[in-house]
């Protein structure tokens, strides 16, 4: 055993580096699923949020309502934390969705704050000065802020807005994410106190309003949409709620990107660990190939075929268990690494303490995978008996040349190569395998990142109930014939429609409404659009979540009253979770009430190209009178960069893994073709010409193998990719073939495992014709 | 008056391992002449492989020289030597050595093509018209584990002779032979050398040896003797077994 572990210290060592990182990268993502998950909801709770949060605004008496909710036997308490809302201008871009000036009181104890460089915790300040801002660290890859940099907030007309200097950041365990759109930002409370002067006397020209975050803790175990209906049904809270979340789908949002992208690593290391099993295989088999006639002479000593086995299992459980250690030890600093990189993602700074008994059990686990895999393939040392070995017999080539390309005639070494491919199949069946797996993962991972986009379109298309190139929301007396003015100085437009997102409560329970006056532009996925005014669509989400599906009917109340609508169709959009709902204009205003500023129009221009050109004159042009939003979203950046870093890390590990998987292939296959070779060389072939059509085998294996995962990918990614993402609220992903996720990871597989086996085969330059002697 | 083909000048090869120096080619001088059947014997470990495959150049040496028609081949790159190797030499092993995924065509015809010519009609019409001469048309498009032992080693000759090498080197070819099958081998080889083919063998089988017309007999790494022969006669087997085998018990074979 220990001459073994020398004489095939290549393939053990291919083996120890292969199981050393799908042990990393499982340890990490373990590490940052199990501690992001845990510490949001601790840090949740800790900061004061309870099992609903109503965000609530334009209320005379604000102790009224509480004490209403508090009265309920459903409710124990009600915290009340308040802010303003506002929208805010950072380095002149506006921002997309609100934000909310947060009162910071120290005495709270709520909020952990960075330091400046995001790496770690600091104590919380004292106070926060006058003029002074502490943001969240997911608005760096927002907008790009740096400490000292200022904020705007137009807080009313007439240029009443109020500028804060970035003081520092902290962890907002609520709103954090780049997920979420609506960000908080602590001032201190004499800031608050002159800004509610402003709106107060500012009237309709306010354009902040006061508001409160309302944190409401049920007293027995309740089913939040339960809880939700109980309140709206007993209080006036559906009044004066701009939006209400569960804890639990605030935790969601928090953890969309981090469970998204664990996922993603998390199956691309199943894909690793089964290209371990491959790899493992093909060794087991070549090893045993080679090794033939020394086990036909240990069994004629007395050796029987289970102490062979054990043997071969321990030479590999030598190498095998270290890495696993090893890969666990590195996931720490990995994972470190991780958390730190997303802090402007995620918003938060996840601990990286070592979940050591889900470890532990998935390290079991590998382990008895492939103790079991090597258990399995060593069942041919079985089959060898000792005269057989020692004769050398081996099974006949069974191949009919007249049925296959003529090795001989033009394009020589392309001919060479594919006989020795199609005659020694079962040897580069390994390689196949591990270039279909990565292509297809790769494949995957790159539809997904062409579906969302470099602008990330695909990703707001989920998100928005139906498409448009721009949204423009008009106030005070600007009018949209104004607007559409500037807009045709720029670019044609090509047609309109009317989107509104009042709240509404489905059953009893709070969701927004999209309200469109041209219903059929939603993204229907089933039946048909609420065209009929007593009808509504309903996302995937909302409708399981009252079992209702299509036909089936709901009560919708507004503002105005409620009344019986006809789930015409499922639609998506993801906005809120996917929890919202699709009304017709006609439909929405026999229950709510109509605002000329609840509805902003949606564009479609000749020359999408003029997007920025617009927003910026209709900004310059009308300031705090127009809001304009194009068809993005400044956290989109985060996830688009997340979904690079992404890429490039599974290009490196595919990269690696071509690199292990080709050399070690490569080794065996010319160890046991030294013969072949070496005639060659003796007529006359030069080496380079034979390290040519060893690298064409490889070319030609991983251009197969690149077809299957190409094809593999195509028919699953959707499948796959919906079936994830519906958590994330998204349930319509649907992907296409780009040069980036066709070419590129089949380019690279193929490329890479033609260069890694022409370099593995240099040792043909130096193979000795003495192979060929047997004197 | 001959031709040196080929000079071997105190050739020396020695194999080490484990630390220990074992000399198999000891200051080794041979001239192979332009025409020649050249036969080296010697006993069982003599270094008779050894000094065909250091001729060849299929094999290091620790000292000494080696020439061909005149150019030192022990300093040549391993590019320019597989040229050598492509045009000018052809090997044919004890154990055929034909490529085993390749049918006998194949293997005939890729030598031909890495050799002088890049034409593949010229290529394949010079294959089938050799593999015809040595009698293994028939089997010409099996692969070398579906046919007879002697046609996989006839066709290692259609292959040694493919690129009209100026020396054919032949390590004992008959030696995983029948009798039926060596001797129509060595007639061929024969046959060859009668057309003015030059061929260096290695044998310890006297009958093989008698096809020779110079005969080398190497004995601890040194050439001990020589025996000149005339042109081989088929009329003058027993003869020339005989007479090889009193030069052989002379020397203590």
């Amino acid at each position: 055993m220990k001459a073994n572990l020398k004489r095939r210290s290549g393939g053990y060592f291919g083996i120890f580096i292969l199981t050393l990182f799908v042990s990393a990268a499982i340890g990490t993502v373990l590490t940052v699923l199990n501690n992001s998950g845990n510490y949001i909801e601790n840090e949740m709770r800790r900061a004061g949020f309870g099992e609903l949060t109503a965000w609530v605004s334009g209320i005379d008496n604000l102790s009224e309502l509480t004490d209403s909710i508090e009265n309920l036997s459903e409710v124990k308490v009600v915290d009340v934390q308040s802010l303003v809302f506002s929208n805010y201008t950072i380095k002149e871009q506006e921002s997309d969705s609100e934000g909310q000036l947060i009162t910071y009181l120290p005495s709270e104890n709520r909020y952990k704050f960075f330091s400046d460089d995001l790496s770690s915790y600091v104590n919380q300040p004292t106070e926060i000065s006058s003029g002074e801002i502490f943001i969240s660290p997911s608005i760096v890859s927002m907008f790009d802020v740096k400490i000292d940099d200022e904020i705007v907030f137009p807080i009313a007309r007439a240029g009443k807005n109020f500028t804060f200097t970035v003081k520092g950041f902290y962890e907002d365990p609520f709103m954090g994410s780049s997920m979420i759109g609506m960000k908080g930002f602590l001032i201190n409370e004499s800031d608050r106190a002159e800004i509610v002067s402003v709106i107060q006397n500012s009237g309709i020209d306010a354009l902040a309003r006061d508001g409160a975050m309302l944190h409401i803790f049920s007293s027995e175990k309740l089913n939040t949409y339960k809880l939700n209906s109980i309140i709206n049904e007993n209080t006036k809270l559906a009044e004066y709620a701009e939006f209400v979340h569960s804890k639990n789908a605030i935790a969601g949002f928090m953890l969309i990107l981090q469970n998204a992208f664990s996922g993603l690593l998390l199956a691309f290391a199943a894909v690793l660990l089964f290209v371990v099993a491959v790899v493992l295989s093909h060794n087991i088999s070549s090893t045993i190939e080679a090794d033939t006639v020394d086990m036909g002479i240990l069994k004629t000593i007395g050796f029987t075929s289970y102490k062979l086995r054990k043997i071969q299992l321990l030479q590999y459980m030598i190498w095998i268990i270290p890495a696993m250690i090893f890969g666990t030890i590195i996931s720490v600093p990995l994972s470190n690494i991780v958390s730190k990189a997303t802090v402007t993602s995620t918003g938060i700074l996840m601990p990286t303490k070592l979940p050591v008994a889900q470890i532990l059990l998935s390290f079991v686990l590998i382990l008895l995978l492939l103790a079991g895999f090597i258990i399995l393939r060593t069942g041919m040392i079985c089959r060898i008996t000792p005269m057989k070995a020692i004769r050398n017999e081996s099974t006949n080539l069974k191949f009919y040349p007249q049925k296959s390309l003529s090795a001989f005639g033009n394009g020589i070494h392309f001919r060479l190569a594919f006989r020795q491919l199609v005659t020694g199949k079962r040897r580069y069946v390994g390689a196949l395998i591990t270039a279909a797996l990565l292509v297809f993962f790769a494949s995957m991972t790159g539809r997904m990142s062409s579906w969302l986009g470099s602008d990330g379109k695909g990703m707001m298309d989920a998100f928005n109930p139906a498409d448009h190139d721009i949204g423009v929301q008009v106030f005070g007396k600007l009018t949209d014939t104004e607007t559409e003015n500037l807009i045709t100085d720029f670019s044609e437009i090509t047609d309109t429609y009317l989107l509104a997102m009042p709240g509404v409560a489905v059953n009893g329970v709070d969701y927004t409404a999209n309200v469109i006056t041209e219903p059929e532009r939603f993204h229907i996925l089933e039946g048909s659009a609420c065209n009929a005014d007593n009808e509504v669509v309903l996302t995937e989400f909302v409708a399981a979540n009252f079992g209702v599906g299509i036909g089936d009917t709901v009560i919708v109340t507004g503002g105005k009253g409620s009344g019986e609508y006809v789930v015409s169709g499922i639609y998506s959009c993801a906005n809120d979770m996917g929890d919202n709902i699709g009304m017709s204009r006609e439909g929405y205003l026999k229950i709510g009430n109509d605002d000329p500023h609840i509805w902003c129009k949606h564009y479609f221009l000749a020359d999408t190209s003029q997007k920025a050109a617009i927003t910026e004159a209709l900004e310059n042009a009308y300031g705090g009178d127009v809001h304009v939003h194009e068809n993005t979203w400044p956290g989109l950046f985060g996830i688009i960069s997340a979904m690079h870093m992404l890429m490039i890390v599974m290009y490196v590990l595919v990269i690696i893994f071509i690199m292990v998987v080709t050399v070690m292939t490569a080794a065996k296959i010319l160890s046991a073709e030294q013969n072949d070779l070496g005639i060659y060389k003796a007529i006359g072939f030069r080496a380079s010409s034979l390290r040519l059509t060893f690298s064409i085998r490889f070319g030609i294996t991983a251009l197969v193998g690149s077809f299957i995962g190409i094809v593999l990918s195509a028919i699953f990614t959707d499948p796959l990719v919906s079936s994830v993402m519906k958590f994330a609220g998204i349930s319509n992903f649907s992907s296409a073939p780009t040069v980036g996720n066709i070419l590129l990871p089949l380019g690279i597989v193929t490329v890479l495992s033609t260069c890694f086996a022409y370099l593995a085969a240099g040792k043909i330059k130096n193979l000795s014709l003495t192979v060929l002697i047997s004197e | 008056m001959k031709n040196i083909l080929l000079s071997g000048k105190n050739i020396c090869k020695s194999f080490f391992q484990n630390g220990n120096e074992t000399q198999v080619l000891n200051s080794v001088n041979a001239d192979i002449y332009e025409g020649d059947f050249t036969v080296i014997m010697g006993a069982s470990g003599a270094g008779k492989s050894t000094l065909l495959y250091a001729l060849s150049g299929m094999d290091s040496i620790t000292s000494g020289e080696i020439f061909f028609k005149g150019q030192e081949l022990s300093k040549l790159p391993e590019n320019k030597m597989s040229n050598y190797r492509a045009s000018e030499f052809g090997f044919v092993f004890q154990q055929t050595h034909l490529v085993s995924n390749l049918t006998l065509f194949e293997n005939v015809a890729v030598a031909g093509y890495v050799g002088s010519s890049k034409n593949v009609q010229t290529v394949r019409e010079k294959a089938e018209k050799l593999l015809a001469q040595m009698h293994a048309e028939n089997a010409k498009d099996r692969l070398p584990s579906q046919v007879s032992g002697g046609e996989a080693q006839r066709a290692a000759i259609a292959r040694a002779m493919i690129n009209d090498p100026a020396l054919i080197f032949a390590d004992e070819p008959t030696g995983a032979l029948n009798r039926a099958n060596s001797e129509e081998v060595l007639n061929l080889l024969t046959e060859l050398n009668g057309n003015g083919q030059s061929i260096l063998m290695v044998t310890h089988d006297v009958r093989a040896a008698i096809h020779g017309n110079r005969i080398l007999y190497l004995e601890d790494g040194k050439i001990l003797d020589e025996l000149n022969l005339p042109l081989y006669e088929k009329s003058d087997i027993r003869a020339r077994e005989e007479q090889v085998s009193r030069w052989l018990s002379e020397l203590r074979w």
